[in-house]
Order: structure tokens, then sequence, then C-alpha cells
């Protein structure tokens, strides 16, 4: 039930929650049960399928435009500008309802136990309050509700096993999974929140290839197709065009008692609830609680251990290519997901570095894209004969890897408030501060020189890879770690279930409460997580401030 | 937009950024009709037209007569003109791929379907399950390679 600010009026509501993308709309589905009266408020607006640009003939365009992954290139009403001047790596996103996953991948890898315990096993890093075993559960219950693809008995992890069966790897798939073969290295069918054969009402995937454009098919597991499906029939109150600018709190008992938003019209409004949940990911929570001041809370609200907006992790991302002697077709299929290998997840004391990444192999894009430098990269590809021979003689023939590295949790890595750049409606913009490590660096070259020998391996007659040291621009899919889980309340923000150490009727749902990143897409364990704390939230609600 | 003779200039400068084809099959971005595309790409570039009339202007200025000049020499007076005006001429490229590969006519001479992706997509051979088996036994035969 969507519904325009004011039209409901200013009765406290039982549940806050602040965005309605991944983690948001999984925890509002997990309190549904529950009777709370819930209320929704979200930034952006509904987009319909209809709306998708994947529906008009000129849809490479709009990667560019309306529909960027960057909005900083969008610049929409319900954006936030992001100054990341001082980032090699710059967030991108989507507000709305569904919020990201309405321009994810969908790729949907679980993180896997060791992710968990990077200090006791690595002596890096921080264990995580939670483990593999105690969202194993959540991840099984998320995928139902998902609709998850891909083959089960996958060795890079305990025993699972996807509800459908998973989605055409592609030619390409097909010759870099002989080229691991020959390496005798791990590589498995992606696990996808993507649809490979009609799935409770919804359409399979019809291979379109433009997964960053919305799936028009609703094949894709986005929020807006499956969790919101099911709040909007349960006439779950949501409120959009509504962008909160602060989470207000009771001088006297410390707790939260609400929000201050922009209605559609930019006119200020209050929200009242006993219960306050934030799920605006990782670069916009920390936003939102370093913008809530008080006397009780002058750094910035449940921030009394200064770790809100630190511990910034992204993946940083390179890629490499082959160019086979065969068309690969690669723009056609889910974009990201093909084949997966995790040979090099774990940490090896004979390695320069500790942890490791995944060599992804998702699939080639389309002529324009490719021309300007790839997904995510703005560096266009040479005009003149060389366009014409690449155009012709590499671009049809191209299969690649991305290595996906794990990133470190580091202080100064940061999320802050921008002091001059604002919204529009007046709030301070997120301002990103964040450096590659060493460990990262190492790992990223490790990886290269492994895409290198896995495509040669496949049969690749050429190798292409920038060598630059550079890392993909556009690789901010994946916010994590701003405001940490963690049991000690002088070191991280939020306890084991989501819980503000400093204001006990504050939660916190999506990828900001991460401890560390793994080196996998984070949504299933970011809804997982969601889920999770939902259910805590549901067992201890007689004593849930306590 | 682009009096004629600025047009025509645009057109062979287009030619030069995407050539066209050897076989005559794939044509030039300028043949292909890709200036008409400038006037309306100003949400792709903040002054598409500004950025490419400077580009005009120095290509003009470095060769009064790039119509008559061959290959090579019209290639050097647009490098000539890259280093020049480096941020329009950058503009002009990156609008030229644009306008060029949005274009349903031109998608499938590079093997990517005319038609908006959706709903049709495209058809993708799914049987694979068996070939999977064989093709993954080998990784199954290692045993795990996850921590506990």
């Amino acid at each position: 039930m969507a519904t325009g600010a004011g039209e409901t009026g200013k009765d406290p509501v039982d549940v806050l929650i602040v965005g309605a993308g991944a983690s948001g709309a999984a925890i509002a589905w997990s309190l549904l049960e529950t009777r709370m009266r819930i209320l929704c408020l979200e930034q952006g607006k509904h987009i319909s399928d209809r709306e998708f640009p994947s529906r008009r003939e000129d849809y490479e365009l709009a990667r560019y435009g309306d529909f960027s992954c960057d909005p900083n290139v969008r610049m929409l009403k319900q954006d936030y500008p992001i100054n990341s001047t001082e980032s090699c790596i710059t967030p991108v996103n989507w507000n709305g309802v569904g919020g990201s996953t309405i321009n994810f991948l969908a790729h949907w890898p679980r993180m896997r136990p060791s992710d968990f315990r990077t200090r006791t096993l690595d002596g890096v890093a921080e264990d995580w309050p939670v483990d593999y075993a105690a969202l194993e559960p959540f991840y099984e219950m998320n995928d139902r509700n998902v609709g998850v693809s891909g083959l089960g008995g996958n060795p890079a992890y305990p025993p699972y096993r996807p509800e459908l069966p998973p989605i055409p790897i592609g030619r390409l798939g097909w010759k870099l999974a002989q080229g691991f073969n020959r390496l005798g290295w791990h590589w498995w069918p992606s696990d996808v929140a993507i649809l490979s054969r009609d799935h409770e009402g919804r359409q399979k995937c019809v291979n379109a290839g433009t997964c960053d454009l919305g799936c028009a098919a609703g094949a894709k597991g986005g929020a807006n197709f499956t969790y919101w499906a099911v709040l909007e029939r349960a006439r779950m109150e949501l409120r959009t065009e509504c962008r909160v600018r602060e989470v207000l709190i009771d001088p006297n008992t410390g707790f939260a008692t609400g929000v201050l938003y922009h209605g559609p019209d930019g006119q200020l409004q209050e929200q009242r609830a006993e219960i306050v949940i934030l799920a605006c990911n990782g670069v916009g929570t920390p936003r939102l609680l370093l913008n809530s001041k008080s006397k009780q809370f002058p750094d910035g609200l449940a921030n009394r251990s200064g770790m809100v907006g630190r511990n910034l992790m992204f993946h940083p991302l390179t890629g490499v290519s082959g160019v086979f002697d065969e068309p690969m077709k690669g723009h056609e299929g889910p974009m990201a997901c093909s084949i997966l290998s995790q040979e090099f997840y774990e940490t090896d004391t004979n390695r320069d570095f500790v942890r490791g990444y995944g060599l992804h192999a998702g699939r080639s894009t389309t002529p324009m894209t490719y021309a300007l430098g790839g997904y995510g990269i703005d560096r266009p590809i040479p005009w003149g004969e060389d366009h014409r021979e690449i155009m012709d003689n590499v671009y049809p023939f191209v299969a690649g890897l991305t290595v996906v590295t794990e990133d470190l949790p580091e202080e100064h890595n940061c999320v802050s408030l921008d002091p001059n750049l604002t919204d529009g409606d007046g709030i301070p913009a997120p301002k990103i501060t964040y450096r590659l490590g060493e460990n990262t660096r190492r790992m990223l070259r490790h990886g290269e020189e492994r895409a290198k020998e896995v495509l040669l391996a496949a049969g690749a007659k050429k190798v292409l890879c920038s060598d630059d040291g550079n890392v993909w621009w556009r690789a901010g899919w994946h916010q994590m770690g701003t405001c940490r889980m963690g049991n000690d309340p002088r070191a991280s923000v939020v306890n084991g279930w989501g819980r503000c150490h400093d204001v006990k009727n504050l939660f916190i749902v999506d990828g900001s409460i991460f401890v560390t990143a793994g080196a996998v897409n984070p949504t299933s364990t970011i809804q997982a997580l969601a889920l999770h704390i939902g259910d805590n939230i549901k067992n201890n609600i007689a004593n849930l401030f306590d | 937009m682009w009096p004629g003779t600025q047009r025509q200039l645009l057109d062979l400068i287009l030619d030069e950024l995407i050539p066209p084809g050897s076989d005559g099959r794939v044509p030039g971005a300028g043949a292909a009709g890709v200036a008409d595309f400038f006037p309306s790409a100003a949400r792709y570039a903040p002054d598409p037209v500004g950025a490419i009339t400077t580009v005009l202007a120095a290509v003009a200025a470095n060769s009064p007569d790039f119509a008559s000049l061959d290959r090579a020499g019209r290639v050097a007076v647009l490098k000539e003109a890259e280093s020049e005006e480096p941020d329009s001429f950058a503009t002009l490229v990156r609008l030229t791929y644009m306008g060029y590969y949005s274009r349903p006519d031109i998608r499938p001479l590079f093997g990517v379907g005319a038609h908006a992706v959706h709903p049709e997509g495209y058809p993708v051979d799914n049987g694979e399950a068996e070939r999977l088996a064989e093709l993954t036994e080998p990784v199954l035969a290692r045993g795990a390679i996850h921590r506990d």
C-alpha cells in the first residue's frame, strides 16, 4: 500500500523501517506476522517493470543516463550525491522500492563459514558475533522467498541445494570451466537470484543480458518482485518519496522516538515509532546516523564507539579477458553470473596476502558498453582503425574473468558528512574516503595472473589485461562495515542481532553491520541477516529493550 | 544543427572515428547518421553541441580542406585536434560510440539483436544438466575446499 506522506497522518507506528531495499523488505516480511503496525519510508519511488529501459530499442543508452548505476550520473530527484573524490571506487546504487536490487546483477553466493571467523582463523579483522551455522536457516528461508537457481553439491560450501536448476552457463562458461578443469582448480555454476524456470507466478529469465537495466521479465529476485509483492498484498504501509533527515531521540530515556523526514513536497514532517529500523545501505545508514546529532550523541547517533562510518569495505575488482577463436555470445544470459571459482578464497600461507578472492566469469556485454570501456569503467576503446579491429575481431570473441577480492576493514576507510555538498532537501551528502590496502593490491595482482592462466588453459589465443594497478571505478556496489556488529560496545555499533548498543530500540539491518566483507556478492547475506534480526526481535519481543 | 559544409565535415570526421568495414558491410559512423544523435545527447554530456563545434573548428583551422586529404592525412589532423582540444574531442568520441551502437540497425552487425531485449530476450540452450554433471565431476572429486 504505497501512499504519499501526510495521507496517513502522524500516528505513532510500532515499527518504522527506513529504506525499502533488500534488507528493509526482508525484515518487514519477517515482522509481518507480529501484527505490529509497520511503516516503511522510502526516498525513491516504485518503478513499474513497464518503465525499465530494456523495453526500449536504444536500451544501452540508459546505462549512461537515467538508469546509470551511479547516482552522481543519474542525478534523479530521489538520489543523493556522493563525494567520491577521495576514493578509488565510487558507490553505486538505486534509490526506490526494491533499492539496489532493481539494478543489481543477482549473483547470489553465500558467505563461507571462514568469513565469519577471520580473527580466529587468520588473525585479521574481527570475528562476527554470528556464524554460518546460525545464519544457515535464514539463508534457506531467504532463498525460498527470492527464488534461487544453482547446482547443489558445491564443494566450496557446507551442503545446501538451490531450489531451481542452474541457469545456462553459456558458451563462455563452458569454455572457462574447461580451463579450470585443466588446471585442476575449483569452479562451480553460479548461484543466482534469477529464475531458471517459471516459479510461483513469476516468469523465468529470458537471457536478455541487461540485469542492470531492471528485469522487465520479473525473473530477477529483486525485492520489488519478491518481498514487496507479499508486503503489498498484506497492505503494509509504504510511503514513497519520503527522505529521512534525522532519527529523533528522547533526551530522558535515550530511546529513539521516530524520525524527521522530507515528504514529496520537501516539507519536513515527524513520524513517531516504538522501534526504528535502518535499512539504508552501508553509505546511507552511517550518513543518517552522523546527521542525527544531539546533546547525548554529539558525534552522531549510536556512535559512542566512534565506529559509525568507519571500516568501509567494498569488493575491489579488476578484470582480465581472453580472446577466443569462436564467438562467445557473451551478451546472452544473466549479465554477471555464469561460473564462479573459489580456488583462491581461503588463506594460504604460501601467498603474500591473507584471505582471498573469487574469479567470477560473468558474461561480456553489449557493443556500446564494450566500446565505452566495459561495465563500470569509463575508458573508451581507441577510435580509428584500432576501433574497427577491436569491435570486429575482439569484442565478439571475448570471455572474461573478474577478480573479486575480500576487502579487510580499515578504520581510515570511511563515510563522513560532506561539509558543503547536500542533496535536494539540503541534507549533507556522504563523503567517501577510501584507499586500497596493500593486502588487497597483492590479491588483485595474484588474481590477475591466475585469471590469465585460466584463460590460456581454456584456449584463449590472446589475453587482455590493463596491468595499470587500477580497480574499476564504479565497483562500489557492495558497501559494508560502516556500523559493524560486535559484542564489545567500544568497538562496534550493533550487537549480534542488529540492535544498537547505545540506543536499544534502534536496529540496523543493512550491509553496514558486516564485520568482514568476504569475497562474494553480499545481498544473500544481507537478507539472511535481516531475517535473523527479525527472528531475534520476535523471540525477544517481551524484553526487547532490556 | 550544423550548416551543410560543417555537417559534411562532421560526417567525414565520424567516418574516421568509427571507419566503415573494408567489405562494406558495416557502415562508418558518418554514413550511419550518428550526427543526428548529437543534438539530443545532452543527457550524456554537459554541452554536446558545444564540444562538437569546438572540434569542428579545430579541424577546420588545422586543415581547411579536410575532405581532400587521404585517410592517413585525416587521421593526422584529428590527432592534432585531439591534442589541442582533449576534453571536447573525448566528448565527441564518447558520444559517437553511443550514437552509433544505440542504433538497432547497427547492433546485429556485431552479433547482438536489433530488438529491445525485453520481452523477447535470447534463446539459450538450457539442456545442460547431463553435460554439467560431467564437467563438474573433477571438481567434486577433489572434495570439500572450505574451512569451518
